[in-house]
């Protein structure tokens, strides 16, 4: 548990450092990467630090649908 | 201390609790609409979209998602030392996460105060629109957070076998929803148009 805790906090900050470079990436779809980064944090957040990895199936399959649709809707507007 | 554990693998009874994972459910569905209706709007405009969050400082935008990042650590540690009924390292912890989200707001007011210097006010475009509604309400959610932050520490510093688990459970999880709608905010604001 306590190195789950830093472990996911060493990703989520890597992911954000990532973020900040693949925007400087002379490329089409550069939002494609940012949002599956943001997808990938809000993951990293909400199964780890809020503890949802240990919630009813329900809970896990409502957040990762929920977060699926909205990078799916913004991506195709 | 009440630290009885129940069984999150019951449909009722999510980390924090029913009621407050339905509040970070329409907190993300209401911020998730909010910024569709940017991403349709930037559609429109597109130039608009791209000059004006040129306008912005992503540099800012990186270091407040570092802060809020490390205060959801820290908020993690707190409930994780309650558990273990490590009082003054979890009492430490809540304060090293308070210190978090008072960093992202002095951030966000240095930023704040530097775009009002600028003139990019709530009415100078349809980005500046957004970006000070959406992140405005957000700050709300941050004030709001430290509040119910500053309530648990002082409970836990007067007489800790008061303070039930699920309360400061929930506590946590409006401060990690905090940091889950802002990662959804930073990409869209600072970076995509």
């Amino acid at each position: 548990m306590k190195n789950t805790f830093l472990t996911t906090w060493a990703f989520l900050v890597f992911f954000t450092l990532m973020t900040v470079f693949v925007v400087d990436i002379p490329f089409q779809y550069t939002a494609v990467p940012i949002l599956g980064l943001a997808f990938l944090k809000c993951i990293g957040v909400a199964f780890y630090f809020m503890e949802l990895k240990k919630a009813n199936l329900f809970w896990k399959v409502s957040l990762v649908l929920f977060l699926l649709v909205f990078i799916a809707v913004v991506l195709m507007v | 201390m009440e630290t009885n554990t129940v069984d999150s693998k019951n449909i009722y009874y999510p980390p924090g609790g029913i009621l407050m994972w339905i509040i970070i459910f329409l907190e993300l569905i209401t911020f998730g609409i909010a910024l569709v209706f940017m991403a349709v709007s930037a559609r429109e405009e597109p130039e608009t979209f791209h000059a004006s969050k040129m306008l912005l400082n992503s540099t800012y935008g990186a270091i407040n998602t570092i802060f809020l990042l490390t205060s959801g650590f820290f908020m993690a540690k707190t409930v994780q030392f309650f558990k273990e009924q490590k009082i003054s390292k979890a009492s430490f912890f809540l304060k090293l996460t308070m210190l978090g989200g008072i960093l992202f707001l002095a951030l966000k007011g240095y930023e704040y105060d530097d775009k009002i210097r600028d003139g990019l006010t709530l009415s100078f475009n349809t980005f500046f629109a957004y970006y000070w509604m959406l992140t405005l309400f957000h700050l709300i959610h941050v004030v709001v957070g430290l509040i119910i932050l500053g309530t648990i520490q002082r409970s836990m510093a007067k007489d800790h076998k008061k303070l039930k688990l699920e309360d400061l459970e929930a506590s946590a999880a409006f401060w990690h929803m905090c940091d889950l709608i802002w990662l959804l905010l930073f990409p869209m604001v600072y970076l995509i148009f």
